[in-house]
């Protein structure tokens, strides 16, 4: 049999290619339900968004929701014009700013804490494995806790522990409701989006930091480098890679993120964000239609970032 | 290496003059500054969430801020668990309920990732490289957007098979499977590729079916990602809060991140027992990091870094 599958190439490639399909068949067979699962609860859903987004659909014929009457574009035009949604001056950014401004920063802060503690980390010391596990503590812990334990240090009452420390160190002289006013809740929900997520960052920088070859530090040293410029000229572009992925990939999910803000402030005082408003239009005033409008227009806004980022930015880097 | 530098720049400082040797130990000085700096910040909460937890509704509520509980007094615990309580809490049922959503999801998302993985890591077939990207696009959507259109999608199904949308924790599995299975899938796929394939196909040539060599080769040898994509999709449902949120109603259904959100927008809002629920959601999650703490970061930088 061996034998003669050697002495007639044709049938040898038949059954070489009857191998090679029969493992194809044996993936897709593996991977069918993973595959099933993904495409039908996300994939699917995200292109009948944009169905949604064109139809009048509300609490009344969302059981119904293929007989839902065609209005256009009028959901997106109710979003825009929506005072939550749209620019207003400096004191009122809208949820399409104030998404863009909150997004941004806190990815540049999570990214800074995350570089810092990944170089703390990197020097050997006693107890650092210990300290390593403590600093991933606000990345695993649940996101329940940790919003509520924020809002309760920060509450407003004079018992509130973070009014009571800064009013006994005379830095106040009120009680302040950080989380209940307009600017200052923006940048403490910022803070606590770099302290929930900097462990992320610094995880992955920390894996960079220890694949750097030795040497090249050995030779900068001999060329009369200081610890500064080694950094600068040496740490700072093996880094260049990493931190620009875990720039993108955090800004992807700060900008989609919903429960921190919604959790912390509801969204309130200027804090709204695209996310916490689309859940506001759908699950507040139950206009499904305008809901989803409201997410399409988030993700488009994503789409154009990243289109931007990739064609600039990671061509660069190519280079 | 940096010992090496340490002794040397200990020398220096001797030689050289005094303002050079001040220049020296700043760093020193700046590292541990830095150190405590990022020891509190992070565990002030977690003391501060234990320690409110153990205080009495007039300790909790005085003027004064009381930084250490006068003593560990349960009161708090109790009204989350004991019947006798005027204020019982029904807590116990909760933590039921989300163990029934936590433990299912992440058994499948487990089995299902390993054949899947295994497909991408070592089989080739048509059609790869598009399911592997457009799995991965799920993490551009946000779950906001996701939630309308499957929550419409699920009730025509459901009014046509005749089964209940909400408050039906099978549904609640589907959709955290749905958001697990990609990161579950890469984690295990990266894994797989460090497995060297010559031990399977000494397997193969031993006359063991691909399917046999799975599960007497790789499996085994893949145990630590296993239990750390295990852990991991078990936390993501463990914490799940919008999903959660919009499918149910019944508060006898309610999973803990649900039952806290009540618990707090109350009108009596008793900030020691939110503490308190807070506490026992969180312990689990952290004990079981911190035991497997290895296998969890490596999962966790490996996923990420070849991203």
């Amino acid at each position: 049999m061996a034998v003669s599958t050697q002495n007639t190439p044709r049938s040898f490639i038949e059954r070489w290619k009857s191998i090679e399909s029969r493992e194809a068949r044996l993936a897709w067979a593996l991977i069918l339900p993973t595959a099933l699962i993904v495409f039908g609860l996300v994939l699917f859903p995200a292109v009948f968004s944009i169905w949604i987004s064109f139809h009048k659909v509300d609490l009344g014929n969302l059981n119904d929701v293929f007989h839902a009457p065609f209005i256009g574009w009028e959901n997106y035009k109710y979003v825009i014009n929506d005072f939550a949604f749209k620019f207003q001056g400096i004191h009122n950014w809208g949820a399409a700013v104030t998404s863009i401004v909150y997004s941004f920063s806190s990815t540049i802060l999570t990214l800074i804490v995350g570089t810092i503690a990944a170089l703390l980390l990197n020097k050997p010391f006693k107890g650092r494995g210990f300290a390593r596990a403590i600093f991933l503590f606000p990345y695993v812990a649940p996101i329940i806790s940790v919003a509520f334990v924020w809002r309760w240090i920060l509450d407003p009452r004079q018992s509130g522990v973070l009014n009571d420390i800064l009013m006994r160190l005379h830095l106040i002289d009120m009680p302040k409701a950080y989380l209940a006013t307009r600017g200052l809740a923006l940048i403490i929900v910022i803070i606590f989006e770099a302290w929930r997520y900097f462990p992320f960052a610094m995880l992955m920088i920390l894996a960079r930091l220890q694949a750097i070859d030795g040497s090249l530090y050995e030779a900068a040293e001999v060329d009369g480098a200081d610890k500064w410029k080694q950094f600068l000229y040496i740490t700072i572009p093996e880094l260049r890679y990493v931190l620009g992925a875990i720039f993108l990939l955090r800004l992807i999910w700060t900008f989609n993120k919903f429960d921190d803000i919604f959790l912390l402030t509801g969204g309130g005082f200027g804090t709204n964000v695209l996310p916490v408003l689309t859940y506001q239009f759908s699950f507040n005033s139950f206009n499904f239609g305008k809901g989803a409008a409201n997410a399409m227009i988030l993700l488009a806004i994503l789409v154009v970032f990243l289109i931007v980022y990739i064609s600039t930015i990671m061509k660069n880097e190519e280079e | 290496m940096t010992s090496n530098n340490y002794s040397s720049n200990q020398k220096d400082q001797q030689n050289l003059i005094g303002h050079l040797a001040n220049w020296i130990t700043w760093p020193r000085f700046i590292f541990s500054i830095t150190l405590t700096f990022f020891l509190t910040s992070i565990l002030f909460p977690f003391y501060w969430m234990v320690s409110s937890s153990f205080k009495t509704y007039a300790e909790i509520g005085s003027r004064n801020t009381i930084y250490i509980p006068h003593a560990l007094r349960l009161d708090s615990y109790r009204e989350l668990f004991s019947p006798s309580h005027p204020q019982f809490q029904h807590f116990g049922l909760n933590i039921i309920n989300t163990v029934k959503i936590a433990v299912p999801t992440a058994i499948i998302a487990v089995i299902l990732s390993v054949l899947g993985a295994y497909a991408i890591a070592r089989l080739k077939f048509k059609g790869k490289n598009i399911l592997t990207n457009g799995i991965l696009m799920i993490y551009l959507f946000p779950g906001t957007l996701l939630i309308i259109p499957l929550f419409s999608m699920i009730a025509q199904i459901a009014a046509k098979i005749g089964f209940a949308v909400q408050d039906n924790l099978a549904i609640l599995v589907f959709t955290y499977l749905a958001q697990t299975l990609p990161v579950a899938l890469y984690m295990l796929t990266n894994y797989f590729r460090t497995i060297p394939e010559e031990i399977e196909q000494a397997g193969l040539i031993d006359g063991c079916s691909r399917v046999g060599v799975i599960w007497r080769i790789t499996i085994p040898l893949a145990v630590p990602a296993l239990i750390s994509v295990g852990i991991y999709t078990f936390m993501i449902a463990w914490n799940e809060f919008l999903y959660a949120l919009v499918f149910l109603n019944s508060h006898d259904l309610f999973t803990i991140p649900i039952k806290i959100n009540t618990l707090v927008n109350a009108p009596s809002f008793r900030p020691h027992v939110v503490m308190a629920a807070s506490t026992i959601m969180t312990m689990p999650v952290v004990i079981l990091f911190l035991a497997l703490e290895r296998f969890l970061t490596e999962g966790l930088s490996s996923g990420g870094v070849k991203g």
